[in-house]
């Protein structure tokens, strides 16, 4: 009875361990790191796979967790634009501008920079009219003169280095301060030492153009900045002792301390905010107070009192700072790019049409947060927003009062109902069946209270339901809290994206970690699975990567499965007729050979190449990633297709051979034995076993060709050599000469083709059956795109396209489109559709999209409920 | 692919460059077969115009070929002795001869194949089929590690030439065959297959100690042959892959004609009466395709007709209801 359960132990591959990871291995190390389409040029860093066990949950993930500084922008400040007195200054457009260009379908023209623009880390303006003194001609110039000084002295800056404009290094706490005195120093306001008490500032162009004088400030007082002030100050002394308080803030704040009779100058400055602010800048207001020296005097007193202070100091100065900070005039405004990452909006727009829910988890302020969310197109207006934030003033109210556990327990409930409102509507909205997409912006103080476990299912609940989800000023531990609630709770694979040390958590908590191997140290990388330089190639790392590793995997295993179910069933069948005796139907070798030798090549080419649609499609089409989100490919019913096909194939083998081998098989009426007739199924096995993978593969190239040829060859060699040598080492079932008897007999050939053709018929009439009535996505774009062209120029393309110009690239793109090369006619690729695809691929205006007209025409020939009809709809 | 616009600036690749640039960018040049409506309709339609003329051929070939089948183990059993044939078949006083009739439907050519054929017989089973030694039987007493052929490996401590139970269950009932007057030669030479009489059986091997125990099982050997030349042993060592086998018996090397009438003597020794075996003799011609099969031109002609009629449906529905193509 044992033998006999032992003659079973072959429906467990191993060497499925061996082939997967080596399989594995070549993707991450091959395939992943060597795509130069992930490969970061001005950094020279390509993605690194740090661990190739996650290749094919890479194609799986549903919930993409991101850190927003760094990770979707680039954190790099950048002056861009200025209000100054009510007037614009800057030209150029954010990348939040030309995306919302684009989606409206307008053009927008490179910019001609002028000859007089600097660049430099920290400054992208772009402006004649400030430049070298020309501000001196502009309406205001005293107001100019005031909004530079208040760049180069209102600020905590430390300047290092040499004391010349070149060589100078600015150490700020915030890069924006940073790019604010970088501006100054490029406006003609060069600071270039502090003292204890001055700020030394090389001033041009003050009394007439060209002159330059070093001006030595002193400096009074600094009132700091935090996040409740939302604003600092300085107070300096002129060289001519003129006393003035410069002020730099948020908005909000800036406004409410304004002397009155400004009415003018605020609105436009209004407009100019909301201007800027809609084109996804951080805006800062300028204002400025001349003191006299006696109110200065007695305010200072107060000051000092406060400063030394032993309890509630903090509070104490920002009460004495308040009585200052009045009466303020307003300068104007500043505007500083925290610049996009390039392609993050239209990465961000591809991921979540391949059904990926992207959350958002930032330290920053809830507004910052929203505008990047806003304009890398995660949130846009027609999405209903449930906003829970602590930042109300109900619970500032509370908060005042200064009872800690009064505070939280009203927060506790303030987030309690406010969850459940969200819920309820959030229920309503979907059961109404608008369409409408929802999105969630929540604040750290208010997920700390979420995130109990009394709350936690409600988030879930809602979160689950949101296209997009906010979490703004949330602490590392939330982060991966957040994570880890998904993970767990929606079980379902969660990607974390990130690039500094307060991601790290994250990172670890997800199933997938990425880490942008950017400017923010190596703690993130080193923490996570897959590193890459930019988040746009995300797109490529879940849409090409991962896509076609989940399905080579999922056709790999479920092969392996088959080859081994089909070859222990024949077996199985055989005992049957030996009496359950435990009789093995193959020599010792066959069986061992079996998944070592005579099919283990094809199935790891298999894993390889096989491609079912090429990657430019696969990003083309983002939809066909929601078939690895389903688990489409590895499902207990693709399993049953296959298992059923291995019972039937063994059966075939096992029963054609015998069967017609139960008579003399030559002319001269000699008969076969059992080791003729186990030869005769192996080799019609080996030879099914490899062509049915050539007829799982979607792409076959001239590997599978050689790998497939050479397994039956190397079939043939072994038994010609192990049956043709007698060696000492012969065990007792001998099958000498075996190969040879078998091939002396028209019955062999004649056997050999039929039964590998009936075996194979069965997998072919599914095939066909599946493909004409229930076909997968990717199968519907194969067969759209059947006579285009490989994207073999895939690589080659992006090499030169650094090179063109945007209208070469664009002729060279028509240029590779196969009108020549290609024979079919009457359908999509002939008509002018087909160029708006390349076209809108670099961001020109596509009046006509390919798949419209390939809507077209099928619905020409014939209008029918397909299962699939959705999947066009979303194009 | 046009690449004249092409800038110089890209470095010329050479092949393995461009093979492994290829590779890595898994861009490898590649055939993207998809399986169409009309690719499938092909491949029925060919395969069934390919298959069934190669099944009528297979079926004529088979068609053929002249069988006759007679079952005699029970027929040769006097009627005494049909309760307990196994007491029959043990005794040695019963004589054990059988005389049994049979008429020619069709002309038969030489050469006529003589087969007997077991059912109910497990030559696969697994202890019998490793009882054996391939050394022994190509060395003989030369080689005396034969542990695998127990239990029939010594006899009252000498060893066994052939040992194991395969030789030691040769079946050893013998047939002769009378045509009218004259009696029809069976030759009994070249039924083995070269391999085994040249390779695997010894041409200075005779048996020894053969059959000399207490139990016997089947047919002596005569010691002064060689085992190369004991073709019978040869035939019944290469063992069956199934329960109901045939083996080759011997050859009639003259034609019958129809309506003979064939007389066999045979001695009926072997015992398949203990475990339910049937014994039947045939008699046989043969074909380019070997005897009387009809199975692989009945597959042929099956697969080949309905993959036909698979096509003609696929054609009907695709004519019926198309699938828009890439919907």
């Amino acid at each position: 009875m044992f033998t006999l359960i032992t003659l079973y132990s072959t429906i467990i591959p191993i060497s499925l361990y061996v082939s997967i990871e080596m399989i594995k291995f070549i993707q991450s190390t091959q395939f992943i790191n060597k795509d130069l389409c992930m490969y970061h040029v001005e950094t020279d860093t390509p993605a690194l796979a740090r661990t190739s066990n996650l290749n094919e949950e890479l194609g799986q993930v549903e919930y993409i967790f991101s850190d927003k500084t760094g990770t979707l922008t680039r954190n790099l400040m950048e002056f861009f634009k200025c209000s100054i007195g009510g007037e614009v200054y800057g030209n150029g457009t954010t990348e939040v501008e030309r995306g919302s260009a684009q989606r409206n379908g307008m053009t927008l023209g490179e910019v001609q920079k002028s000859t007089t623009t600097i660049r430099e880390k920290g400054f992208n303006f772009d402006d004649a009219r400030l430049m070298q003194g020309a501000w001196r001609n502009e309406p205001n110039p005293e107001a100019c003169k005031e909004f530079f000084r208040c760049l180069a002295i209102c600020h905590t800056v430390l300047p290092e280095g040499d004391e010349s404009p070149e060589k100078i290094k600015y150490q700020a706490a915030s890069p924006d301060e940073a790019a604010l005195v970088t501006a100054a120093k490029n406006f003609g306001f060069f600071f270039y030492r502090r003292t204890p008490t001055t700020i030394m500032v090389r001033e041009s162009h003050i009394e007439k153009m060209g002159k330059v004088q070093d001006v030595s400030y002193e400096i009074l007082n600094v009132l700091e900045f935090n996040s409740t002030r939302k604003r600092q100050s300085v107070i300096c002394r002129y060289p001519d002792g003129r006393l003035v308080l410069y002020c730099k803030g948020a908005d909000s704040v800036i406004f409410e301390r304004l002397a009155d009779g400004q009415s003018g100058i605020k609105n436009l400055t209004r407009e100019n905010l909301e201007q800027f602010g809609s084109a996804g800048l951080r805006t800062l207001c300028l204002a400025y107070r001349d003191l006299s020296i006696n109110h200065y005097e007695s305010w200072n007193e107060k000051f000092i009192q406060a400063k030394s202070s032993l309890r509630d100091r903090e509070k104490k100065l920002d009460e004495v700072a308040d009585i200052i900070e009045r009466d303020l005039i307003l300068i104007g405004c500043t505007a500083i790019e925290d610049k996009l990452q390039d392609g993050v909006p239209s990465c961000i727009e591809t991921l979540s049409k391949a059904g990926i829910k992207i959350w958002v988890l930032t330290g920053d302020k809830m507004e910052t947060a929203i505008n990047i969310a806003y304009a890398c197109s995660l949130i846009n207006n027609n999405m209903k927003q449930f906003v829970i934030s602590s930042e109300t003033d109900a619970i500032r109210e509370v908060e005042n009062r200064g009872d800690s556990v009064e505070t939280a327990r009203f927060i506790e409930d303030t987030v309690k109902q406010e969850l459940k409102k969200c819920l309820e509507e959030a229920q309503h909205c979907l059961s109404t069946a608008s369409g409408q997409k929802l999105a969630l912006v929540i604040d750290g103080k208010c997920l700390m209270y979420a995130l109990d476990p009394s709350l936690r299912g409600h988030l879930l609940n809602l979160s689950l339901n949101c296209t997009s989800v906010v979490c703004c000023r949330v602490s590392p531990l939330q982060k991966a809290q957040v994570t880890s609630l998904v993970k767990n709770g929606a079980r379902k694979i969660t990607l974390s994206i990130g690039d500094g040390a307060n991601d790290v958590s994250m990172i670890q908590a997800a199933h997938v970690g990425v880490g942008i191997s950017g400017l923010e140290g190596m703690q993130a990388v080193m923490a996570s699975d897959f590193a890459i330089a930019q988040f746009r190639f995300l797109t490529d790392l879940l849409l090409v990567h991962g896509r076609w590793s989940y399905h080579r995997l999922s056709k790999v295993i479920t092969y392996f499965f088959y080859k081994n179910l089909t070859f222990t069933l024949t077996q199985f069948w055989f005992t049957f007729q030996t009496g359950f005796s435990g009789q093995r139907f193959y020599d010792d070798w066959f069986q061992s050979l079996y998944n070592v030798i005579f099919t283990a090549l094809p199935v790891i080419i298999l894993g390889l190449f096989d491609k079912d649609v090429s990657a430019s499609l696969s990003k083309r089409y983002p939809e066909l990633y929601k078939e690895g989100i389903r688990n489409a490919f590895f499902r207990w019913r693709v399993i049953g297709v296959w298992a059923f096909f291995s019972v039937y194939q063994s059966l075939v083998f096992y029963h054609f051979v015998s069967a017609s081998s139960r008579s003399a098989q030559k002319w001269s009426g000699k008969m076969f034995g059992l080791w003729d007739v186990s030869t005769m199924t192996f080799t019609c096995m080996v030879v099914t076993v490899n062509l049915r993978l050539l007829m799982a593969c979607n792409s076959i190239t001239r590997w599978h060709h050689i790998s497939i040829a050479g397994s039956i060859l190397a079939w043939f060699v072994f038994i010609f050599l192990y049956s043709g040598v007698m060696t000492p080492y012969d065990r007792q079932e001998n099958v000498y000469f075996v190969i040879y008897v078998l091939m002396s007999t028209f019955y062999f050939y004649a056997a050999l083709l039929l039964v590998p053709i009936v075996a194979l018929l069965g997998d072919f009439i599914y095939q066909g059956l599946q493909r004409w009535f229930f076909p997968y996505d990717y199968q519907i774009v194969q067969e759209i795109h059947k006579d285009s062209p490989d994207d073999s120029s895939r690589a080659t393309f992006m090499e030169i396209r650094n090179q063109l110009t945007a209208d070469e690239e664009r002729s060279y793109a028509i240029s590779l489109l196969p009108r020549e090369t290609s024979k079919h006619t009457g359908f999509a690729f002939d008509s002018p559709g087909y160029e708006s695809f390349f076209a809108s691929q670099f961001g020109v205006y596509a009046p006509q999209k390919a798949w419209d007209v390939a809507r077209r025409a099928s619905m020409r020939s014939h209008t029918r409920t397909t299962p699939h009809r959705t999947l066009n709809q979303n194009y | 692919m046009d690449v004249d616009g092409r800038p110089q600036s890209v470095p010329v690749l050479s092949r393995r460059q461009k093979v492994i640039y290829q590779f890595t960018q898994q861009n490898l040049p590649a055939c993207k077969p998809v399986l169409t409506p009309a690719w499938v309709i092909a491949t029925f339609l060919s395969l069934g115009f390919i298959f069934i003329p190669l099944g009528l051929l297979a079926l004529v070939a088979s068609q053929s070929v002249v069988e006759i089948v007679d079952r005699y183990d029970t027929d040769c059993i006097p009627e005494v002795f049909r309760s307990n044939k196994v007491a029959f078949i043990k005794d040695d006083s019963i004589p054990k001869n059988c005389t049994r009739y049979f008429k020619v439907h069709k002309p038969m050519k030489a050469p006529i194949y003589v087969y007997y054929q077991l059912d109910n017989y497990y030559q696969n089973h697994r202890r019998y089929v490793k009882s054996r030694n391939d050394r022994q039987l190509l060395y003989g007493l030369r080689y005396n590690d034969t542990s695998s052929c127990k239990p029939e490996e010594t006899n009252s401590g000498l060893p066994i030439v052939p040992c194991g139970l395969i030789a030691w269950s040769l079946f050893n009932d013998t047939y002769r065959f009378v045509r009218g007057a004259g009696e029809l030669r069976i030759n009994r030479k070249n039924i083995a297959w070269r391999s085994d009489r040249e390779h695997k059986f010894g041409k200075h091997v005779y048996p020894f100690n053969f059959q000399n125990g207490t139990l016997i099982g089947g047919g002596k050997l005569d010691p002064t042959i060689p085992l190369s030349d004991q073709e019978d042993l040869i035939v019944w060592m290469r063992t069956a892959a199934l329960p109901s086998f045939r083996k080759l018996y011997g050859k009639i090397e003259e034609d019958l004609e129809e309506n003979d009438v064939i007389e066999a003597n045979l001695f009926n020794y072997y015992n398949s009466y203990s475990f339910g075996g049937k014994k039947k003799l045939v008699l046989s011609t043969s074909s380019w395709l070997g005897g009387k099969n009809d199975f692989l031109g009945f597959a042929y002609v099956a697969v080949g007709s309905s993959c036909i009629l698979v096509a003609l449906f696929f054609i009907l529905f695709h004519v019926k209801n198309p699938r828009p193509y890439g919907m």
